[in-house]
């Protein structure tokens, strides 16, 4: 299929992640942030700015409000992360992203699944403007967005043809997915000298959304060491690092034309046989921070080299098509 | 005031004299060809009517049927609009389409013949038929493709006349489009949308299909590919979701079945064009392109345009793409050109035109244009570059200031404009809001594909001015459209129920095992004896 | 006169460029003055060069590079003997209207649409009316242009129209040629754009060898006397107020500049790239060792 298709199916599946685990963790903030400290003492330190951190790097935006000292208001926050349209980093931006990729490839991703995303943008932006902005009313945008990305993901799984197509969309997902949790993780967890503080861990659990998975898999009261292996290398549950992994390296196994020598596939497979080998080596209450930064590091080399390999053409023109240049010759200039 | 329940639709119709209304005859009485369909009109009624526009509306709005209005404003003002169909069809009898269908067939291969004498021979000049100073200052005239002969000697390979029918009830051609004409997405979709919307109407036709045009358009692509042992890569080249004709390119690319692609996709090595995939380069062997000249290549055409893939040209020369429309076609399409097709059809082909032109003058002539000037409010005057009815001033419905702003532009540079005599469009019953018909203006725009041979979908755009007395039919400028039914002949309308379904019923669908609990009790019922 | 032509253009580019393609309108022409024997074209990195004439007549070198490449260099070298061309015929103004010489005038009488209307041409076109007959009207041209602007390179660009030449009141051969040609096309006189080098050795000669540069000049159709005789095309030189002779080494013409750039190309990559061409002409007759 055409690089610059690819590409973009690619992104639309990593910001409609984005725009559904920024509407997870504001749900999971939004809730334990209403309420004191559990007794036991909190196992993860979960905030405001700390989402705003996890997600665009800078709690303060750069803005006089924030800067690092000040923390910011509940408002203010949510306003930033939910419904925001001049913040790259919030849900609406997320979602208006994603219209406009699905807008270029509406005949690949079917007709459904392009009315779905229009609709939902559509009502994002009017909701926005309208009953949203009331007191509780970015909760409710982010309760609607999380039902939207479902239906919109279940709506691809039902129509779209098991292709290269799929294999990009479901890619871009499952790299952002995998990306998201361990952004989580790494703002959530406590450093290494607390981690004997293991406190519960409710906040993080509803956070990525994996509440009641946990609770049916894991017999361990939910404290922080145990969520985090939970979310780190639990393979059967697909929200997981691990399980991203491992289904990453099947849709780019399954896209490739040589996955033998291509270095992505490569790259991932050595990831998978890593997370699976950490899992058993690790012993309980392990430091889990130092590999949670490596393996976000090594899935930001995953993406170089998806767009090297598949993209390269497209993406490039993409971005330089502005200094595509022109020799002219020169002035004729007379001699006398 | 609520309306009365059911308005009949056709009573209140009267035909607009002068014009030629291809329902009634002048006397109101329903032609022969569409005597059932105005009795099945007159059935649904103006509620029926306007119930089926709603419905017609929200469903074109979802499925993103629409077309953006620029209008005079420009760029910025662009808005999404359901491209508005009439639910009223026009009918075209099979005898009345075969003169129209030889008569295009005749002139696209007379544009043909030139497009390719203008860039080789010129032997149309040199016979002093046409002036070669006219030829050449033609903004569309290319340099670029001087002595380059596509394979087999086709350049256009899509061509969209549009036709009117003058009050007399002939047929003339008013406008040729050799370069990228579109609107046959909107032929299909509209016929697609009759059937669902008022399929009564289709009852006591035998209609004839147009949705096979895709197909006729990639045999004929396929055809022209220079790929010499494996199945021709056939793209459809797009300037991008910003054009107002996206949504046609999405179209054609989706029902060809082939990728629409856009310039940063392509590029050009060792004279060989290729489209960047996840898999690497792959060959192209020929291009639907769906832009102007201007724009395909910067190394050719426009020196200060940097869009477009470099070296197209190159490969287009070296013939290893086929490009469809060729470059340069534009020079057959230009209204001063126009002018002298009936001339082209008879020098090319030893023909009769069949299909006329509209009187056109030519205002590069001193004394014929101070005589068009001195009328020129009862003149049409248009631009000789421009397509989709910009720039055009109809004299009898201009303002003062319009007519002398056009007269000055005339003046300053007179090769650039014609001036013709106004046509008497015909007309067609045409639903508004409330489901009344009234008398509207129509001209009609069939699709030609030039392969192997031309073929032309039966019917084509019929275009529509929705204003009262309006003559503007461009979609850009207030026009809609109507399906266009071209009638089988004969008068068997068979059986469409298909053939009787043999006596194989499938089985029974299958129920809920074990699912519930059922209650097995017997109720006991005795009857009361009274 | 018989030179010995090198043309040697270097690109260099801060980091490497992909897909650089280009197109060469260099080679010398064979005309009825003009001979070109022998013609080279080298490109490094090394490119198939394809070769085509074009609409005008030009023979256009076409090359490709696709992979990634921090240099170019365009080495062109070429042998050609040059003459004299006969005197220009002197037909009057009335011989214009001919049809044998409009037909031999042909697109070149076309005016030149995409360049503005600019006021101050109106004065220049006044004393242009004067002459006594077309020939006249050229030679007096080769005079009033170079009177009127001042010859200053960097004044204007390539892509400079003939309102930046007569606002600034400077510009180079290309921007004087421009400007005789919207001239005289006016007068219906037809004109055409003439690319080429220019042997400018100093008056006093003595000279085999020069750096010099490409240049552009015009030619004019002038009509023959009488209604006798062939309207013939006559090369002028506005830069050097006068008429093109044997120093004149054409190599194509167009109706403007864009018809027949030397050099034209586009490339992906960084659009900062440093450009050194440089045209060297040598005299190989004798004639020119004789007087050294």
């Amino acid at each position: 299929m055409l690089a610059r298709i690819a590409h973009e199916l690619y992104w639309l599946g990593r910001n409609l992640a984005r725009a559904e685990f920024t509407a997870r963790a504001v749900d999971g903030v939004f809730r334990a942030e209403l309420q004191s400290a559990s007794e036991t003492g909190p196992g993860v330190r979960f905030g405001w700015n700390g989402l705003l951190a996890m997600l665009g790097g800078n709690a303060g935006g750069g803005g006089s409000e924030g800067g690092g000292g000040a923390p910011l208001r509940r408002e203010q926050a949510l306003e930033r992360l939910t419904l925001d349209a001049d913040r790259p980093d919030s849900m609406l931006a997320c979602v208006e992203r994603s219209r406009e990729g699905a807008r270029t490839v509406r005949d690949v991703i079917s007709a459904e699944m392009w009315e779905a995303i229009n609709a939902t943008t559509l009502t994002l932006r009017r909701d926005a403007a309208a009953s949203w902005r009331l007191p509780g009313g970015a909760y409710q945008a982010s309760q609607y967005v999380k039902q939207r990305t479902a239906l919109i993901w279940g709506i691809a799984e039902r129509a779209m043809l098991r292709d290269e197509a799929k294999r990009f969309l479901d890619a871009g997902g499952l790299i952002e997915v995998a990306d998201m949790v361990l952004r989580m993780l790494r703002v959530a967890l406590p450093p290494g000298d607390e981690a004997h503080a293991d406190g519960n861990a409710f906040a993080l659990l509803q956070a990525v959304g994996g509440f009641h998975a946990y609770l049916r898999a894991v017999t361990a009261p939910p404290n922080a060491q145990p969520v985090a292996r939970f979310l780190l290398f639990e393979r059967a549950y697909p929200d997981s690092v691990a399980a991203c992994v491992d289904s990453l390296h099947e849709a780019f196994a399954a896209a490739d034309a040589s996955p033998a020598d291509s270095k992505p596939v490569l790259r991932v497979s050595r990831l998978a046989a890593d997370l699976e080998f950490q899992r058993r080596a690790l012993p309980d209450g392990a430091e889990l921070l130092g590999i949670c930064e490596r393996v976000q590091q090594e899935l930001a080399r995953v993406d170089q080299d998806v767009a090297d390999r598949y993209f390269a053409g497209a993406v490039g023109d993409v971005a330089r098509s502005s200094s595509l240049a022109m020799s002219g010759g020169r002035n004729p200039l007379a001699a006398a | 005031m609520p309306p009365e329940t059911t308005v009949p639709p056709i009573d209140a119709y009267h035909p607009s004299a002068p014009f030629y209304d291809e329902l009634f005859e002048p006397d109101g009485v329903p032609r022969r060809a569409a005597a059932p369909l105005v009795a099945e009109l007159e059935r649904i009624g103006a509620d029926g009517l306007a119930e089926a526009g709603r419905r017609r509306d929200a469903a074109f709005l979802q499925q993103g049927i629409t077309f953006e209005t620029t209008g005079e404003e420009g760029v910025g003002h662009s808005r999404e609009r359901p491209f508005p169909l009439d639910l009223v069809p026009r009918v075209l009898s099979g005898e009345e389409w075969r003169h129209i269908k030889r008569g295009l067939a005749q002139r696209i291969r007379a544009l043909n013949h030139f497009v390719d004498d203008v860039y080789h021979g010129r032997e149309i000049v040199r016979e002093g038929i046409v002036p070669w100073t006219l030829v050449a200052s033609r903004s569309h005239f290319a340099r670029a493709v001087h002595g380059i002969r596509p394979p087999g000697g086709v350049y256009c390979h899509v061509a969209g006349c549009d036709l009117v029918r003058h009050s007399d009830g002939s047929w003339k051609v008013i406008e040729d489009n050799v370069r990228t004409p579109s609107g046959i997405s909107y032929v299909i979709e509209n016929r697609a949308a009759m059937t669902q919307l008022v399929p009564q109407l289709f009852a006591s036709y035998r209609v004839r299909p147009v949705d096979h045009y895709p197909q006729l358009l990639l045999r004929a692509l396929r055809s022209v590919a220079p790929s010499a042992d494996s199945e021709a890569t056939v793209v459809v080249w797009t300037p991008g979701p910003l054009n107002s004709a996206y949504f046609e390119h999405a179209f054609l690319a989706r029902q060809m079945g082939v990728e629409l692609v856009e310039a940063s996709d392509l590029v050009v090595r060792d004279d060989v064009l290729y489209m960047r995939t996840t898999r690497g380069l792959v060959r192209v062997h020929a291009v639907y392109r769906r832009l102007d000249d201007d724009f395909v290549d910067p190394l050719e055409f426009r020196p200060d345009s940097l869009l477009g893939v470099p070296g197209l040209v190159r490969a287009y020369r070296a013939g290893s793409v086929a490009i469809a429309n060729a470059f340069g076609t534009g020079v057959a399409d230009d209204k001063a050109i126009y002018h002298y097709v009936p001339e082209m059809v008879r020098f090319y082909l030893g023909e009769e035109p069949l299909l006329e032109n509209v009187t056109t003058y030519l205002l590069s002539d001193p004394e014929v244009r101070e005589e068009v000037l001195a009328r020129v409010g009862e003149l049409v005057v248009k631009p000789t570059g421009e397509s989709g009815g910009k720039g055009v001033c109809i004299g009898p419905h201009a303002t003062e200031q319009e007519l002398e702003e056009v007269t000055a532009a005339v003046r300053a540079q007179p090769e650039a404009w014609i001036a013709q005599e106004v046509v008497r469009l015909s007309t067609v019953p045409t639903a508004g809001h409330d489901g009344v018909l009234a008398p509207r203006h129509v001209d009609l725009r069939p699709f030609a594909v030039f392969g192997e041979r031309i073929d032309i979908v039966p019917g084509g755009l019929t275009r529509v001015a929705l204003n009262e007395g309006s003559m503007i039919v461009n979609s850009s400028r207030g026009g809609g459209s109507k399906d266009t039914w071209v009638l089988e002949d004969g008068e068997d309308v068979a059986d469409r129920a298909g053939p009787p379904i043999a006596d194989t019923a499938p089985p029974a669908l299958p129920d809920l095992r074990y699912g519930t609990w059922s209650g097995q009790q017997q109720q006991q019922q005795q009857q009361a004896r009274t | 006169m018989h030179f010995s032509i090198r043309y040697l253009t270097e690109y260099r580019y801060p980091s490497p460029v992909t897909d650089n393609l280009n197109a060469l309108r260099v080679r010398p022409a064979t005309t009825s003055t003009q001979r070109c024997d022998e013609f080279h074209a080298r490109i490094d990195p090394e490119a198939r060069v394809s070769r085509h004439l074009d609409y005008f007549g030009t023979e256009v070198l076409e090359f490709g590079i696709p992979t990634g490449h921090e240099s170019l260099t365009i080495d062109v070298r070429a042998r050609v003997v040059t003459s004299d061309p006969p005197s220009p015929p002197s037909g009057g103004w009335e011989e214009l209207a001919s049809s044998a010489y409009r037909e031999a005038a042909g697109e070149f009488l076309l005016p030149w649409q995409d360049q503005p209307q600019v006021p101050g041409l109106d004065d220049l076109y006044a004393s242009l009316a004067t002459a006594s007959s077309p020939e006249a009207a050229l030679s007096l041209l080769c005079e009033l242009i170079p009177d009127t602007f001042a010859y200053r390179p960097g004044t204007t660009y390539v892509g400079s129209t003939i309102a930046d030449l007569l606002e600034a009141g400077a510009g180079v051969c290309q921007d004087f040629v421009h400007l005789a040609l919207v001239l005289l096309r006016r007068r219906g006189i037809a004109a055409r754009y003439v690319s080429g080098y220019l042997w400018a050795a100093p008056q006093d000669g003595g000279v085999d060898s020069l750096e010099v540069d490409t240049h552009a000049w015009l030619e004019a159709l002038l009509p023959g006397t009488g209604g006798r005789g062939e309207p013939v095309w006559v090369g002028a030189d506005p830069t050097n107020r006068i008429l093109a002779n044997e120093t004149h080494v054409k190599i194509g013409h167009g109706r403007y500049y864009a018809d027949v750039p030397p050099v034209k190309g586009v490339y992906r990559g960084s659009q900062s790239s440093t450009l050194a061409a440089a045209v060297t002409m040598s005299r190989l007759d004798p004639a020119a060792g004789a007087r050294a």
